[in-house]
């Protein structure tokens, strides 16, 4: 019971320990917003091997689901609400992303260089 | 529209499947009276659903970022698990269930066996459950007209038609012998649980837990992942058109693994399960 605990303890230390940044050096920002089922920008340019934050803003008034199995990513962002996403060092490429909900209009890439 | 139907198809076809499984697999166990134990996880994985839907949406802050992260991952790793044992599990009494299923059965089906196929109904329902109630949801606040409306019933009917396909599943495994069936839905429960780790390995890489690799190679051309066929065996199987090397290993490994012990040779081809120990055949001494 009490090594369960502990467990548990450690688990969650590990949870926000992992959530808060300790980094000297803020990874840059970069937003991206959904608007009438679309992307803008639909696509983002960043620094190969550095990492930084994705913020999506949804507009719309549906929630929509970031999804990129290139990035191995599916967050629903639900409707007004922002959500910052730490994307780690990429490799060069490209990345593709799409809204789950609206695959038709809402689709985009990021390109590591 | 048509997007709205496939979302919604996809979505709650991965759900239904497990749970034709899980139903067809009491039935010919000759468990039927425990099918309320699968409605009740599934059951609970819709109001798990809803719940996190709403909290997701009123919430805000780095709990809720990350929250439905790790949600999604232990449903993921866990339901990847219990898929396993349930396979293993019944390849062990495969010998005794080829004969007389009624008797054999009542004391293979204790209580600890009813909460696997519950909770293994409640993971099916829950992994995209949440995302379908809000996607629902979304469309239904955004309906003020006939032709927004529409678009819900065409939600709806989406996952009406994929409850429609689990059930022709339910109802097609009553009409195989009873090996095959453990043969086929075996596989099928492997590739699934397969499928949820490598998705599970992936997600890793996705938050950062493990580190991202390039793609080992690119079949995008011959099956989309982000197409309707592409992503349907994405979320019922894994298939990746660009996976990385730990997710390839990651079902390559979990396959071998786990196919050695639901399908592969037995290690221990003669013991019998103990409380059926005393009622075997004549020529036993």
């Amino acid at each position: 019971m009490l090594r369960r605990g502990v467990l548990v303890g450690a688990l969650i230390l590990f949870v926000v320990a992992g959530g808060t940044p300790a980094r000297s050096a803020d990874p840059p920002e970069i937003p991206l917003t959904i608007e009438n089922h679309r992307f803008t920008p639909e696509e983002i340019t960043v620094t190969a091997g550095t990492s930084f934050v994705l913020v999506i803003t949804n507009k719309d008034a549906t929630p929509e689901e970031f999804e990129s199995h290139d990035l191995r990513i599916e967050k629903v962002i639900p409707a007004g609400k922002a959500l910052r996403l730490r994307m780690p060092a990429l490799k060069k490429g490209t990345y593709n992303f799409v809204g789950d909900f609206n695959q038709s209009t809402a689709k985009g890439r990021i390109i590591a260089e | 529209m048509g997007a709205t139907f496939v979302v919604t198809l996809r979505e709650a076809f991965e759900a239904s499947l497990i749970l034709g499984i899980v139903y067809a697999y009491l039935d010919r166990m000759g468990g039927r009276r425990y099918y309320g134990y699968v409605t009740l996880g599934a059951a609970v994985g819709f109001l798990a659903s809803l719940a996190l839907g709403v909290t997701v949406t009123l919430l805000s802050g780095p709990l809720v970022d990350l929250g439905p992260d790790l949600i999604g991952l232990a449903v993921i790793f866990g339901a990847a698990a219990l898929l396993t044992w349930h396979g293993w599990w019944m390849r062990q009494h495969a010998r005794e269930i080829k004969a007389d299923v009624h008797r054999r059965l009542e004391a293979a089906l204790t209580a600890r066996r009813l909460w696997v196929v519950g909770l293994i109904a409640f993971a099916g329902v829950f992994r995209e459950g949440a995302e379908t109630v809000l996607f629902l949801w979304g469309l239904m606040s955004q309906a003020k007209d006939a032709g927004t409306w529409s678009n819900v019933l065409v939600g709806v009917a989406g996952i009406a038609l994929a409850a429609g396909l689990g059930w022709a599943i339910f109802r097609g495994g009553r009409h195989v012998s009873l090996p095959r069936f453990f043969a086929i839905t075996s596989v099928v429960l492997l590739l699934v649980a397969a499928g949820l780790f490598s998705t599970g390995v992936g997600r890793l890489q996705g938050i950062g837990w493990l580190p991202m690799s390039e793609p080992l190679w690119d079949t995008s051309q011959i099956l989309n992942d982000h197409g309707f066929l592409g992503s349907l065996f994405g979320g019922l199987v894994g298939y990746r058109a660009r996976p990385s090397a730990l997710e390839v290993v990651a079902y390559l490994v979990f396959a071998v693994l786990a196919g050695l012990l639901v399908i592969g040779p037995g290690l221990s081809r003669n013991r019998r399960a103990p409380a059926l120990a005393g009622k075997r055949s004549p020529e036993q001494p």
